[in-house]
């Protein structure tokens, strides 16, 4: 009866999975291909919003803890996950600015600058070392919900 | 951590759906983070005014479409350049990772001694 939809935290954890996997997928436009990069980045926006709606009551105690007498680690983590967020942000405007495939299927003409290819190549680049740092902020939960997703299996 | 608990437990007991906390309310939030990402993005395209975005367009940039990339990939098998790209995400997402990982458990570890130390 008990499934991973019936708690939060197993949920996290599934969105948060299919989130990294289609990051992934999307991150890499020399595999799939400039068009298809560009239409499962419309479609990533999906598992980003899912996981912000499923971190809703975090964010919004997030602003709270920033300025409370919280730990160095926790406050460290809040500011990195607002800079994630503007980053990933820049990553999603620019990529729609430099689009060569999806916009003009829409019949929506634009004047690509090499200033957005440019900040669109190094923004993606940079945003993995950030997810990096975040994945490796959120540690002990990984472990922790992989054991206990992988007993539940088991 | 607590209240997403017990707020996730409320719904899912009230309702008896799967998902709930998910669904709760999620078109304010939707739209909250939606205007969020539009005020950012705006200020974020205005960037493109600037003097900064004014010098890159005209030095001009080329990446991964010059004839030398194309040379270069013409030399690699083809299963490796669809395996390249994904080995280059998960070096730039695991170095970082682990670096981190390690400054975390060297704190963590002084911290632990210092307390030893000051008990």
């Amino acid at each position: 009866m008990s499934s991973w939809k019936e708690s939060l935290q197993k949920t996290r954890y599934v969105m948060d999975v299919i989130l990294l996997v289609s990051f992934m997928i999307v991150s890499a436009p020399q595999s799939t291909g400039v068009p298809l990069h560009e239409w499962l980045s419309l479609l990533f926006i999906v598992p980003f919003a899912i996981h912000l709606l499923l971190h809703w009551d975090w964010i919004k105690q997030s602003f709270k803890r920033l300025f409370s007498k919280s730990p160095a680690k926790e406050r460290f983590n809040t500011v990195w996950n607002y800079l994630i967020y503007l980053m990933m942000l820049l990553v999603f405007i620019s990529g729609f600015l430099v689009s060569v495939a999806l916009l003009p299927a829409l019949n929506i003409g634009l004047e690509i600058q090499d200033f957005w290819s440019k900040i669109h190549h190094d923004s993606a680049t940079l945003i993995m070392p950030m997810l990096g740092i975040h994945l490796a902020l959120q540690w002990n939960w990984m472990v922790k919900l992989t054991k206990n997703m992988l007993k539940k299996k088991a | 951590m607590e209240l997403d608990g017990k707020t996730h437990k409320k719904y899912v007991k009230e309702k008896g759906l799967t998902m709930k906390y998910l669904q709760y309310n999620w078109k304010s939030r939707v739209f909250v983070i939606l205007i969020i990402s539009i005020i950012a993005s705006t200020v974020m395209v205005a960037l493109e005014l600037t003097d900064w975005a004014e010098q890159i367009n005209q030095q001009g940039y080329s990446h991964g479409s010059d004839s030398e990339g194309d040379k270069e990939r013409a030399n690699i098998a083809p299963a490796l350049m669809y395996i390249l790209p994904f080995v280059k995400e998960i070096v730039l997402i695991g170095v970082p990772m682990l670096l981190t990982l390690l400054i975390l458990k060297l704190s963590s570890m002084f911290k632990s001694t210092f307390k030893r130390k000051k008990a």
